[in-house]
């Protein structure tokens, strides 16, 4: 038991030695952040998009329709224009806002007199959210304008409307579905890099070495996990705090969080690591490691979130080992903690470290 | 300390060491010498209990290391043929990683990583990170990471490999100091000087095989008071056995087309005499006369040199 803090010691004491890397690990949650918030805006409440609206009626349905666009949290997230249809098209060409609702002449007669009339939203084809949003309110607006005794027609939109998910469901906002997997992204990949030391520990002769003593060599495995636990804290809590003051990020219970963060990334860690202990050398070791995480980390949510993933592909995302630790920090993040997760953890990492006992034992000889 | 009895390792269908006996004592340095490849490695592996014996039994300080590895393991100190150290540790946290790993602590662990920063000459740099040594003080440190527990029974698999000449003499004097406190050390090189000036018995091995074992001189009696001649150039083999077993105080050890190796009584004054003999059946082109020594009796075992 005492080798297994030497053993740990001797790792993190090897990481204070290269405060680049330190540095660039902090970097990382750090870079997901500021890129979040550059895209979802600055307090992370989720997107922002510009509305181009050329009315041709000038009535007051064109105004109510216009006005609803500026109501509530719709409000917050769509900077409303009014433009002529030529000026709306040409800017819409230089793609300077997200959709442009062309409201015709008449709309407000036939709309009174339930006559069809045509509405025409321009969509700007390199966004897809704000559009979305766009679009999908639209359709609502004028499902409740003509549902009740069918005294109006509903007017025609141009487009199929596409229904995406209410943001609003998702407790915390945008940063809530968004940062757990791209802070779990990190944490895989710092968990590839951690796990690469195995690899300089056979070459060295450092593992051969150890194997040659009575220390055992659990303590030596626990005491590297026990040190990468720690790492995997750090970098966890730096990331969820700085996500709290930029993007409003809510965090029910903290320190779970970054319990849950420490453990799952020693998961991912033991996962890894029997690739690198059994891999015939140090390129092919890279090799794997690389072709293992690549493809759990977008199936995972670390580059879309299982929301803005087609239903399949998210339901297999859930349940990778990376995606599911997603899933359970979000529901930490929210308040809500299944006992049985960490439990589940328990198991798993328990299994794991056996298993790497003995593949490093291999490696050793 | 050391009993090795009929060690047989396999590595698939390979054999890397086939019916190896030996024993070593306290306070006695065991050679094991042999050329690369030869099988010290392995055997050096299954005493260290990283590699399982195939057959055959292994003792340290009376532990079998297969029923009783732990046991064995804290009376062994094994110094490998890598620098095995961490070089963004200094010095002592290297010692103190290693003591640690052999269970050593507290106030008796940094009595012994003083005391052997001070036998290794390295106490003036202590704290300085590993990767700021030469390669002669990485090699010092190495060994000093291997006794730093003071073990009864020490490993030393090829220590002195691209060591410099002062390093090398260093090294050496730390092994024998080892052996002057009780210590028995099993030294495997393919130097042959090194088993000579420094080992008190010597194994030859060859092919997984112990083909010699003795003192220094046990050894130099197999091969008997006669020279070492070998020429080498262009030869009929045959012819030449023929030729040169008519002469006396000459025997061939080793003949091909482009190498003799002769064993040969008083071989200066005989050399004409067998140049004269070798003049029908080829062309001498070089000519290397040696004393007797380990590199003959490997040359008169194996027919080749230690070094090939």
């Amino acid at each position: 038991m005492r080798f297994l803090w030497i053993s740990a010691l001797k790792d993190l004491r090897r990481l204070a030695r290269e405060p680049i890397t330190v540095l660039t690990w902090l970097a990382i949650p750090t870079f997901l952040v500021i890129i979040l918030t550059l895209v979802f805006g600055p307090r992370g409440a989720g997107p922002h998009g510009t509305l181009l609206i050329a009315d041709q009626d000038g009535g007051t349905g064109g105004s109510l329709l216009t006005r609803s666009f500026s109501q509530g949290s719709l409000g917050k997230m769509l900077t409303v224009e009014k433009v002529a249809e030529a000026e709306g098209r040409r800017r819409m060409d230089r793609g300077e806002a997200s959709a442009l609702l062309i409201i015709p002449a008449g709309f407000t007669t036939g709309f009174l007199q339930s006559k069809p009339v045509t509405l025409a939203l321009v969509r700007n084809p390199a966004q897809r959210i704000i559009p979305d949003i766009i679009e999908e309110t639209l359709a609502m607006a004028t499902e409740s304008v003509s549902s009740p005794g069918n005294l109006m027609r509903r007017p025609t939109i141009e487009l199929n409307p596409t229904i995406i998910p209410d943001k609003d469901e998702q407790p915390g906002g945008f940063a809530a579905i968004l940062l757990p997997g791209a802070l779990f992204m990190a944490i895989f990949f710092l968990a590839g890099a951690l796990a690469a030391d195995v690899w300089r520990e056979r070459t060295s002769g450092s593992l051969r070495r150890i194997a040659t003593t009575p220390a055992s060599m659990g303590a030596f495995l626990g005491g590297k996990v026990l040190a990468a636990a720690l790492v995997f804290a750090v970098i966890g809590a730096f990331g969820l705090l700085v996500a709290q003051s930029m993007m409003d990020l809510r965090v029910a219970n903290f320190p779970l969080a970054i319990l849950w963060i420490a453990a799952s990334g020693c998961g991912l860690y033991l996962i890894i690591m029997p690739l690198q202990s059994l891999a015939s050398s140090e390129r092919v070791a890279a090799l794997l490691t690389n072709f293992v995480t690549l493809p759990l980390v977008m199936l995972g949510g670390g580059f879309v979130p299982f929301e803005w993933m087609p239903r399949s592909l998210a339901n297999i995302g859930r349940w990778t080992p990376n995606g599911w630790s997603v899933m359970q920090l979000r529901g930490i993040l929210a308040g809500s903690l299944k006992p049985l997760t960490f439990a589940g953890i328990a198991v798993f990492l328990a299994a794991a470290w056996l298993i790497n006992v003995r593949t490093i034992r291999r490696a050793a000889c | 300390m050391i009993e090795v009895e009929k060690l047989r390792r396999k590595y698939g269908d390979l054999t890397a060491v086939e019916d190896v006996s030996f024993s070593a004592q306290s306070g006695e340095i065991f050679g094991l010498l042999g050329p690369n490849g030869a099988g010290k490695t392995t055997t050096i592996g299954c005493i260290s209990s990283l590699l399982a014996p195939t057959s055959g039994r292994v003792r340290v300080n009376g532990h079998d290391v297969v029923d009783d590895g732990i046991a064995a393991r804290r009376s062994l100190g094994v110094v490998p043929q890598d620098v095995a150290l961490y070089e963004d540790l200094s010095a002592k946290e290297n010692l103190a990683y290693w003591g640690g790993a052999q269970g050593l602590r507290g106030s008796k662990l940094h009595e012994r990583i003083s005391a052997v920063l001070e036998l290794t000459g390295l106490q003036d740099r202590a704290k300085e990170p590993v990767k700021r040594f030469s390669g002669g003080m990485k090699r010092r440190l190495n060994f000093a990471c291997g006794i730093v527990h003071q073990p009864k029974v020490l490993l030393l698999d090829e220590p002195t490999v691209g060591v410099d000449p002062q390093s090398r003499v260093r090294l050496m004097e730390l092994v024998r100091e080892q052996v002057r406190g009780g210590t028995c050390v099993l030294y495997t090189t393919h130097y042959m000087e090194e088993a000579e000036t420094l080992c008190d018995r010597i194994g030859i091995i060859d092919h997984g095989r112990i083909i010699a074992q003795g003192t220094l001189q046990e050894l130099r009696a197999m091969v008997g008071e006669r020279d070492l001649l070998r020429l080498t150039g262009v030869f009929e083999p045959e012819a030449v056995r023929v030729s040169l077993s008519r002469m006396d105080g000459v025997e061939v050890m080793h003949a091909d087309e482009a190498l003799l190796s002769l064993s040969v009584s008083d071989a200066s004054h005989r050399l004409p005499a067998i140049f004269a003999a070798l003049n029908s059946h080829g062309e001498v082109r070089g000519t290397t006369l040696t004393q007797p020594s380990l590199e003959s009796l490997f040359i008169k075992l194996t027919g080749k040199e230690l070094r090939e």
